[in-house]
C-alpha cells in the first residue's frame, strides 16, 4: 500500500538533497494552487499514478493505554480512494449537476511545514506536511480544516507524482457538513 | 408546557415551521421524546468482551454502555454525581472502572460507586454511597443484536416499541450469523434541525433522481435512469409506515444497485436469498433484495443495501453532529465486507458523494425558518395520501412507490402524540389513523 494508516517518522530518516526537496515542495505548492483553481482534470490526469492510494482514516479518541491500533481491519475511513473512485469524484463534479458547488465555493489550501525523505522504494520520497484548508461558501458559510499529511511521491518520467497520500484531520468530529474537496 | 396540538395537521401531512426553529419547542422534544422513547445505543458487535464500553448520546444526555461480567449491557448517564463533570472521555475502550478526573470518585462496571478518597477521612464513612451510583438509564434492551435505551421506565417494552417495524427489520436481522456494525462511526455536524435527516431518511424517494442526479450520473450503476427524474415507475417499490413513526421505502431488486463493483454482493445476495425465503417466507426475501431508506422513531436511520447506518444526535434545535456506520452481514468474506465499508463510504460517508447533496439540502432548509414571517408558514408532505391504505399481507400503512410521503406523515403523527405529554398507556388506548383502503 502506498498510503499507510498511521503518520509516523521513520526513526533514521535519509533526509533528501536540497534540489530534491525543493522540488518535493513545488510540487506540493502548486498542486495546491491547481485544486483551489478547480483544475480537478488535470490534476487527476498529470498529477497522480495510476497506482494511487488516497486514504484518510477515522481515529477514535481513545486513552492512551488502549494499544489498539488505529485503522484496525477493516476499520472506516472517509477516503479510501484508488484512481478510479477520485475519477468517479470528479465526474460527479464535472457534471454541471452537484447544486452544493453552484455558484462556487471559495477553497484556499495552505500547505506547510515541508519536509520529506527518501522511502523504501528506490527514487520514491516521503513528504511530510501540514495544512490548513479555508472554504466560504453562500452568504457567509465558513470553515476551516487543520491536519497533517504524508505523501508518496515518485518520479515518473522526470516528474513528481502523488503515488500515495495519508490524510490526518485534528478533528475527532469534522466540524462541517463534509469533506467533498481534495485535501 | 407547550400546546402543540396544532403544530401537526392533517393526519401528519402539514408541520407548523417553527417545529424546526424553536427553541421551547426543542426543549419540549427532549422532555417528551428523547427523555421517554427507546434510542438506538450499539450493536452488541461493539462490545464483545466484558469491561468494554462506548460513550453516547441520548437526547444531549451522555451516556456510558458498557458490557457486565455477567455478559448483560448497562448504560448511565457520563456525568459524575458528586459535582457533575464528565466522567469518560473516550469513544470506546475496556475498562474495571470508570474514574472522574476532578476528585477521583471511581464508579464500577454497572455505574455503582465503588471507591471515594478520603471516604473514612473526610466523609467519616458517612457517605451513603448507593445514593450516587451514575445516573442509570431506566431500561436496556437488545433486539436481534441492536442494543437500545430509554430513560422512561414507564416506556413499552422495546419489542412493543418496534412494533411492526421488528417484522420488517427481521429481513436482514434475522440472516444466518446476524449482522455487524463497523466502526469507529465518522461524525461530522449538520446546522439542521434533527427531524430533517430523519424525514430525507424515513421517506424521500422523491429527492434521490433530483438532488443525487450528479452523483447517479458518475456512479454508473441500474440506478442511473433515475438521474433528473428521467424514468419512475410507481410498480418498482412502495413505502410502509407502522404504528410508532419508524417507516421505510423500498426499492425492489436494488440492494447492490449503487454499489460501483457490486457483482459480489449480488452474488452474495443470490445464495442467502433462498435461506432467507426458507427462513421469513416470500415477502421477506424480496424485501431482503430491495434497496431500503429507513428511520427508527425517533433519530436512527439506515439504508438497507447501501449498508449506511446513522444516528442524528440533536444539540440544539439548529445543529446535528451526524454518526455513521457500516452494517454488514457477519458471515460475509472479508473482501466483501471491505467492499461494503468503500461503498459506504463513498456515497453516505463525510465525504460520501451523496452524503454532500444531502447535507446542503438539510442545512438550508432549517435555517430558512429564522425569518419570523417564515416559520409562521407550513411545509406539505402530502404526497401520496389520497392512495396509501392496507395491505392483505404486509403490517402498517402501506403507500405506492418508492416516492411518496407516507412515512413521513406516519413520523409526524407519532411526534404530535409524544409531544402532547400524554403517558403510553393513554397513547395506546387511543385511535389511531387507519384509512379505509385496501392497496395491493
Amino acid at each position: 500500500m502506498n498510503a499507510p494508516v498511521q503518520i509516523k517518522t521513520p526513526a533514521n530518516p535519509r533526509y533528501v538533497d536540497r534540489d530534491t526537496l525543493f522540488e518535493v515542495e513545488r510540487f506540493l505548492i502548486r498542486e495546491a494552487r491547481m485544486l483551489d483553481e478547480e483544475r480537478f482534470r488535470e490534476w487527476w490526469q498529470t498529477q497522480l499514478t495510476e497506482d494511487i492510494h488516497y486514504v484518510l482514516p477515522v481515529r477514535e479518541i481513545r486513552m492512551r493505554a488502549d494499544k489498539k491500533p488505529v485503522g484496525s481491519n477493516p476499520g472506516a475511513f472517509v477516503f479510501n480512494d484508488n484512481h478510479a473512485m477520485l475519477d468517479m469524484r470528479i465526474r460527479r463534479l464535472e457534471t454541471g449537476l452537484v447544486w452544493m458547488e453552484d455558484p462556487q465555493n471559495y477553497i484556499r489550501r495552505f500547505v506547510s511545514n515541508i519536509d520529506a525523505a527518501w522511502a523504501d522504494v528506490d527514487g520514491e520520497v516521503d513528504a511530510w506536511s501540514n495544512f490548513i484548508v479555508y472554504r466560504n461558501r453562500r452568504q457567509r458559510d465558513e470553515t476551516v480544516v487543520w491536519g497533517t499529511k504524508q505523501c508518496r511521491l515518485r518520479k515518473v518520467d522526470g516528474q513528481w507524482k502523488l503515488a500515495g497520500r495519508t490524510i490526518l484531520v485534528d478533528q475527532r468530529v469534522v466540524l462541517d457538513k463534509n469533506l467533498y474537496f481534495f485535501l | 408546557m407547550k400546546d402543540v396540538s396544532k403544530l401537526i395537521l392533517e393526519d401528519g401531512a402539514v408541520q407548523d415551521r417553527r417545529i424546526y426553529w424553536d427553541q421551547d419547542i426543542y426543549e419540549q422534544e427532549l422532555e417528551q421524546i428523547f427523555a421517554r422513547a427507546w434510542q438506538f445505543l450499539a450493536h452488541e458487535s461493539q462490545l464483545p468482551n466484558p469491561g468494554d464500553f462506548l460513550t453516547t448520546r441520548m437526547g444531549e444526555d451522555n451516556v456510558i454502555v458498557a458490557r457486565q461480567p455477567d455478559g448483560s449491557i448497562k448504560a448511565f448517564i457520563n456525568s459524575c454525581p458528586h459535582r457533575g463533570n464528565v466522567v469518560c472521555h473516550a469513544d470506546t475502550g475496556n475498562a474495571k472502572a470508570f474514574t472522574c478526573a476532578y476528585h477521583g470518585w471511581a464508579f464500577g462496571l454497572n455505574g455503582e460507586l465503588a471507591t471515594v478518597p478520603l471516604e473514612h477521612d473526610a466523609y467519616y464513612d458517612a457517605i451513603e454511597r448507593p445514593r450516587y451510583a451514575m445516573h442509570p438509564v431506566a431500561k436496556v434492551d437488545s433486539y436481534k443484536g441492536l442494543v437500545f435505551g430509554t430513560f422512561d421506565a414507564s416506556a413499552p417494552s422495546l419489542r412493543d416499541f418496534l412494533g411492526d417495524m421488528a417484522w420488517y427489520m427481521d429481513t436482514f436481522l434475522d440472516v444466518p450469523g446476524g449482522i455487524e456494525l463497523l466502526g469507529p462511526p465518522m461524525k461530522s455536524i449538520l446546522n439542521c434541525n434533527w427531524k430533517v435527516p430523519v424525514e430525507n431518511f424515513i421517506a424521500d424517494g422523491y429527492h434521490v433522481g433530483w438532488a443525487h442526479a450528479a452523483a447517479l450520473k458518475a456512479i454508473e450503476s441500474p440506478l442511473t435512469p433515475l438521474a433528473g427524474n428521467q424514468a419512475y415507475d410507481v410498480n418498482t417499490g412502495l413505502q410502509v409506515t407502522t404504528r410508532g413513526g419508524h417507516g421505510f421505502g423500498v426499492i425492489w431488486d436494488a440492494a447492490a444497485a449503487i454499489h460501483p463493483e457490486g457483482g459480489a454482493f449480488r452474488d452474495w445476495l443470490a445464495k442467502r436469498t433462498p435461506v432467507m425465503r426458507e427462513r421469513l417466507g416470500e415477502w421477506r426475501s424480496r424485501f431482503y433484495n430491495g434497496h431500503w431508506d429507513a428511520s427508527i422513531f425517533p433519530n436512527c436511520s439506515f439504508l438497507y443495501g447501501t449498508n449506511t447506518w446513522k444516528l442524528w444526535l440533536p444539540m440544539g434545535p439548529h445543529h446535528i453532529e451526524v454518526w455513521t456506520w457500516t452494517l454488514v452481514e457477519k458471515e460475509m468474506p472479508e473482501e466483501l465486507k471491505q467492499m461494503m465499508v468503500a461503498t459506504n463510504m463513498m456515497t453516505f460517508g463525510t465525504a460520501g458523494m451523496l452524503e454532500t447533496d444531502d447535507g446542503e439540502n438539510m442545512e438550508q432548509c432549517t435555517g430558512s425558518n429564522r425569518g419570523w414571517v417564515t416559520r409562521r408558514g407550513k411545509l406539505y408532505s402530502g404526497m401520496g395520501q389520497v392512495r396509501e391504505g392496507v395491505h392483505a399481507e404486509l403490517p402498517g400503512i402501506v403507500g405506492k412507490g418508492i416516492v411518496c410521503e407516507t412515512s413521513n406523515r406516519g413520523f409526524y403523527r407519532r411526534w404530535a402524540e409524544l409531544m402532547s405529554g400524554r403517558s403510553w398507556e393513554e397513547i395506546s388506548r387511543e385511535p389511531h389513523y387507519a384509512p379505509n383502503r385496501q392497496v395491493a
